[in-house]
């Protein structure tokens, strides 16, 4: 039975399964201390680079994963959502959500 | 603490065994980490370009690579337009980043004492180029003249990519908007590439000597961690060395001289510093839980960020597999919303052309992963934070910043976040984190945009931050 699994679970378990996902996010994310809009912000100032350690870390980890998975043949890639490109409102989008970061601290 | 050789000498002289080891024990601060940082920003702009604008030219008459490689890039973005607006996003935040950083790093980063160090050839430096020549040609076993914290070889590639920087972008920027006229657009098109050729040209002799060259493989390192040993200080940039020692020295006698002056017992101070927490650590054994479980979980500093990173990471792909889809929040946040507009005005929400696409017939818009996955956000940052002794009610803000300003930037800037997230589709955790994961290009542009606009908005905002 190939990965994802998403289709097999019932409601409930899909549902069960999205709060414990969740709760390892969040546990993380406080945990790397992104509770604390000033050590978000401090990145911007060369003063802490917990956020771009952590975020790249995390995706080069999962980006492993996923290939080695998927070149193994149990993760089926086709299944899986690869958010799609649209290259101007993404660059507009982001300058903004990074201006909004530096402004609001989240 | 100092070594044999005292005062420090003009010249490098013979180390002994001990000496040698000694000082490559000793790590020297070379580089800032906004260098790192800038550094490897460039790498991976200058790959993505040089990746995708070898692919964009096809014309029979410049043609650089062969057809397979246009192809096989062409079909990792589906279409020549979009690679070549791939091209020109990543090229204007690179402008944009450079601009950013010339104007309000132009002190700190661009004085005339740093262009001197960076790219000014001096009389050792012009020998040092003849020696290195004929000590590879085999016809001289001179020693290299003393070199400082760049090396003449380092200087000359700067100076070229220093000279050759603007005419890239401004070329650039003229083929992609086709500024003026036509013939400047040619022209345009004729000094991009001759000066990313010339660029190309150093920079396979600086990823060279970066990636492969044995004795250069501290300057790869120290482009890491910004540290060298004081050894490969001493034996290839001497001149750099004598400098960071002398100002050593400088500090040193001043310490010792404000000691003295001042009559005071700093021992006897000093272990207070630590007790504090130790008082703490001691109170807390006495619950139950095992020592490491304390230490690990009820420690009030956080965790390494790498440690934590590859914590997240595993959470990311655990999600891919069991979910097919990543981590995410902004999309969660949008389902409450949506829920509350289908409970206010049921029909205005389901004729509406974006909240519509949140509402499935029959179904409650809040059954969705991203919902209930925040759901156990709130409840695992909780337990983190209530665990370790975090959890209080603060508003978080920079000293000089009143309470009222700060929630006024908070709304401000949360607007434009939220505004820009779903502009673009995702924030930086359903976007970002969980796109650049799976590779999505777009993604990966959104990540760029939001560090560009995040540093380039730092100096606006420094007053109510530091």
């Amino acid at each position: 039975m190939n990965a994802p699994y998403f289709s097999t679970f019932s409601l409930s378990t899909y549902l069960a399964v999205a709060v414990l996902l969740g709760f390892f996010f969040g546990f993380f994310l406080e945990r790397a201390g992104f509770s604390s809009a000033h050590k978000l912000v401090a990145q911007f100032y060369f003063k802490d680079f917990s956020v771009l350690k952590v975020m790249f870390s995390a995706i080069v980890v999962a980006m492993l994963g996923i290939a080695y998975f998927s070149l193994i043949g149990w993760l089926d890639m086709s299944q899986v959502f690869v958010p799609p490109t649209y290259v101007w409102p993404q660059l507009v989008g982001g300058l903004m959500l990074g201006a909004g970061f530096i402004i609001g601290g989240y | 603490m100092t070594m044999g050789v005292q005062p420090f000498p003009v010249a490098p002289t013979p180390l002994s065994v001990e000496q040698a080891e000694a000082m490559s024990q000793r790590r020297l601060k070379k580089h800032h980490v906004a260098i790192i940082l800038l550094h490897w920003f460039n790498a991976i702009v200058w790959l993505c370009e040089l990746a995708t604008g070898a692919a964009l030219i096809a014309s029979p008459y410049f043609r650089v690579m062969p057809y397979w490689y246009i192809s096989m890039i062409t079909s990792v973005f589906g279409t020549r337009a979009n690679m070549l607006r791939f091209h020109i996003a990543v090229g204007i935040t690179w402008v944009i980043v450079f601009l950013v950083y010339g104007t309000f790093g132009f002190h700190t980063y661009l004085a005339k004492q740093i262009f001197e160090k960076e790219i000014a050839l001096d009389r050792d430096d012009f020998n040092w180029l003849i020696i290195r020549a004929l000590r590879i040609l085999k016809k001289s076993d001179k020693p290299l003249p003393p070199q400082s914290s760049y090396n003449a070889g380092q200087k000359l590639f700067a100076l070229l990519v220093y000279a050759m920087v603007p005419v890239i972008m401004i070329t650039g920027l003229i083929m992609a908007f086709h500024l003026f006229s036509t013939p400047a657009v040619g022209w345009a098109v004729v000094l991009h590439f001759a000066a990313v050729g010339l660029v190309v040209s150093g920079l396979i002799i600086h990823v060279y000597m970066g990636a492969v060259f044995p004795e250069e493989k501290a300057a790869f390192f120290s482009m890491l961690t910004g540290m060298v040993s004081e050894l490969y200080a001493y034996r290839h940039h001497f001149k750099w060395w004598r400098e960071v020692k002398m100002q050593e020295e400088a500090w040193k006698n001043k310490f010792r001289s404000g000691l003295e002056s001042r009559q005071v017992a700093p021992p006897m101070s000093s272990p207070n510093l630590a007790a504090p927490p130790t008082a703490t650590e001691t109170s807390e054994v006495k619950h139950g839980p095992p020592g490491w479980f304390q230490r690990i979980f009820r420690a009030p500093e956080y965790w390494p960020p790498y440690a934590v990173g590859v914590g997240l990471g595993l959470t990311l792909l655990a999600t891919f597999v069991l979910m097919g889809q990543g981590l995410g929040a902004s999309g969660g946040f949008t389902s409450y919303l949506v829920a509350f507009i289908a409970w206010v005005a049921p029909n205005y929400a389901s004729h509406h052309p974006y909240w519509s696409n949140y509402i499935q017939p029959g179904q409650s818009p809040l059954i969705t992963f991203l919902v209930f996955e925040l759901i156990g956000v709130v409840i695992g940052g909780f337990v983190s934070g209530w665990l370790a002794g975090r959890v209080r009610i603060a508003v978080d803000k920079g000293p000089r910043t009143s309470r009222c300003t700060r929630y006024a930037l908070a709304l401000g800037g949360g607007i434009l976040t939220g505004y820009g997230a779903r502009l673009a589709r995702g924030c930086t955790s359903g976007l970002a984190l969980s796109g650049g994961a799976v590779l999505s290009v777009g993604a990966w542009v959104f990540m760029l945009a939001v560090f560009a606009a995040g540093f380039g908005g730092a100096w606006f905002m420094r007053r109510y931050w530091l």
